[in-house]
């Protein structure tokens, strides 16, 4: 299969469990050995990249479950995102690179702030004390804090209310639109996905069974029957 | 009474090296998963090579130097332990770092020969509080420790290195994949750990004189109390170190000097236990 995402899209990718969805994700985020296949971020072969020099090359990974660091305060978690991001193997540099972008570090800080009010509240709290939904915030601010240009959003729905993946959901557009940072949607609710996204692929069993415009798989017989029409029967 | 309290005095000083070298293994355990078998030797490493190097320079300087060249040994030690993703089996690490302490056995049997070795403490002049004395190396160990203790909680919780640390104890997968190297952070741990062990080598040697095989006492003890912390708590493990000693000296005063490895030996098999049953009927 072969999968693209442009500067500034907004791609979806869906399919059922165990399809290799999540492992695709961590492939291309460097946080496992891909076992084929290659890939390439702006043109250059990234293949075997560990994950550091994914985040430094502009994608980083919204993980599956969220993840985020429970002991530390949210607002650790995010200037974490951010240490990532200038964090080299010798240790000293990299740190040094850190500490010399201070300003810059918590200007970016700030900004996030101002962009999820709420996680401004939550900053003293440890990560660990706070609900699934405020986790998932964290989580989007820790990543925004390495200044990605792509997000890989794995499972945005996962564990939470309906209400609250509506106003993540909302949020991931408005960053898209308004900031430029691009998304690539795994998802498990293939109505979300087909809304916040134009474009999606269809997985099955590690292979690419469908790809195309949104508004054209919605209405493909073999989604409608595999991925929405349960939920409609669910609806009634 | 002041048998006792002189006891407790002597006691407190020589769990406060205990409880640095627990420290050091719950600080690496936390990050790595890694059981160190080896954190012993940096202990008698510093305390053996600061004993030669007094000979030629003032006692700080050689403290200095030796307690940077376990720091630095530590730091190898680590990357020699850590595989790629900065995580271990605890078992591999238990049988690599054991393999390391018995080089570094031979190293130091080679080079500072078998004979105990030690150094003048910073005073030989002891205070006497109504018949209870007081060595001031005693306050420095104590007084080091508690001041080491607070700047690593410090580092911990607000710096973003010591951050960092935490981040991978948290979750190594989630450290990785927001570009932290699980690896170098890992091996950061061990010149910590090292570091800790080396400072209490340096200030208990004058006390306690070291040979090149004291590192499996030193070692069992800091395992007894970091068990105090169930190897993830620092106060806990510098309480644990304190208790330790108290509990060895009294036994050493009262009963017989024979049993004092067997007592941290002991209270660590009956914490483990005690832990275990606990965690059994949790699940």
């Amino acid at each position: 299969m072969s999968l693209t995402v442009g500067a500034g899209e907004r791609v979806a990718l869906i399919g059922p469990n165990g399809a290799g969805k999540t492992s695709l994700l961590s492939a291309v985020a460097g946080v496992v050995a891909p076992a084929g296949g290659h890939v390439r971020i702006d043109g250059r072969d990234m293949t075997h990249a560990r994950s550091g020099a994914i985040v430094r090359s502009g994608v980083s990974l919204l993980p599956e479950g969220r993840q985020v660091f429970p002991s530390l305060t949210a607002e650790a978690n995010l200037l974490l995102g951010a240490y990532g991001r200038v964090f080299r193997r010798e240790i000293v540099s990299g740190t040094l690179a850190y500490l010399a972008r201070r300003g810059e570090i918590r200007e970016r800080l700030e900004r996030i702030y101002d962009l999820m009010p709420k996680l401004a509240a939550l900053r003293a709290r440890p990560a660990g004390h706070t609900s699934g939904g405020e986790q998932q915030m964290i989580a989007i601010g820790r990543a925004l804090m390495a200044e990605p240009r792509l997000l890989l959003v794995d499972e945005l729905s996962l564990g939470l209310a309906p209400v609250i993946v509506q106003s993540l959901s909302a949020f991931l557009r408005t960053l898209n639109e308004d900031e430029g940072v691009a998304i690539l949607l795994v998802e498990q609710n293939a109505r979300l996905a087909f809304d916040l996204c134009p474009r999606a692929y269809v997985l099955e069993a590690g292979h690419c069974h469908l790809s195309g415009s949104s508004a054209e798989l919605r209405d493909d017989p073999r989604v409608r029957g595999a991925y929405l029409g349960g939920m409609e029967a669910a609806r009634g | 009474m002041t048998t006792f309290l002189q006891l407790v005095v002597s006691g407190l000083s020589v769990g406060s090296g205990y409880a640095l070298v627990g420290i050091g293994l719950v600080l690496v355990f936390r990050t790595t998963n890694a059981l160190n078998f080896a954190q012993g030797t940096y202990a008698v490493l510093a305390g053996l090579t600061t004993a030669s190097l007094v000979h030629h320079m003032p006692t700080p300087v050689a403290a200095l130097l030796s307690i940077l060249l376990v720091t630095a040994v530590g730091l190898a030690m680590g990357f020699a332990t850590l595989s790629r993703g900065g995580e271990t089996a605890p078992l591999i690490s238990l049988i690599v770092t054991l393999g390391l302490s018995l080089v570094a056995r031979a190293v130091e049997l080679l080079v500072f020969g078998d004979a105990p070795r030690t150094f003048e403490a910073i005073s030989a002049h002891a205070w006497d509080l109504r018949g209870v004395l007081v060595q001031p190396q005693y306050v420095l160990i104590f007084g080091v420790t508690v001041l080491v203790t607070a700047a690593l909680s410090l580092l911990l919780r607000r710096t973003v290195l010591g951050n960092a640390l935490v981040a991978c104890s948290d979750s190594h997968r989630a450290a990785r994949i927001i570009g932290l190297d699980t690896r170098t952070l890992g091996a950061v741990a061990f010149s910590l750990a090292a570091l800790l062990g080396a400072v209490a080598g340096v200030l208990a040697t004058p006390i306690v004189p070291v040979t090149y095989d004291s590192d499996i006492s030193i070692a069992v003890n800091g395992f007894a109390a970091a068990a105090f912390g169930g190897l993830v708590s620092i106060p806990l493990t510098l309480a644990g170190g304190l208790v330790l000693g108290i509990a060895e000296n009294l036994v050493v005063g009262y009963v017989n000097p024979q049993y004092e490895l067997a007592i941290a030996l002991v209270i660590m098999l009956v914490l483990i236990g005690w832990r275990s049953r606990r965690e059994i009927l949790a699940t």
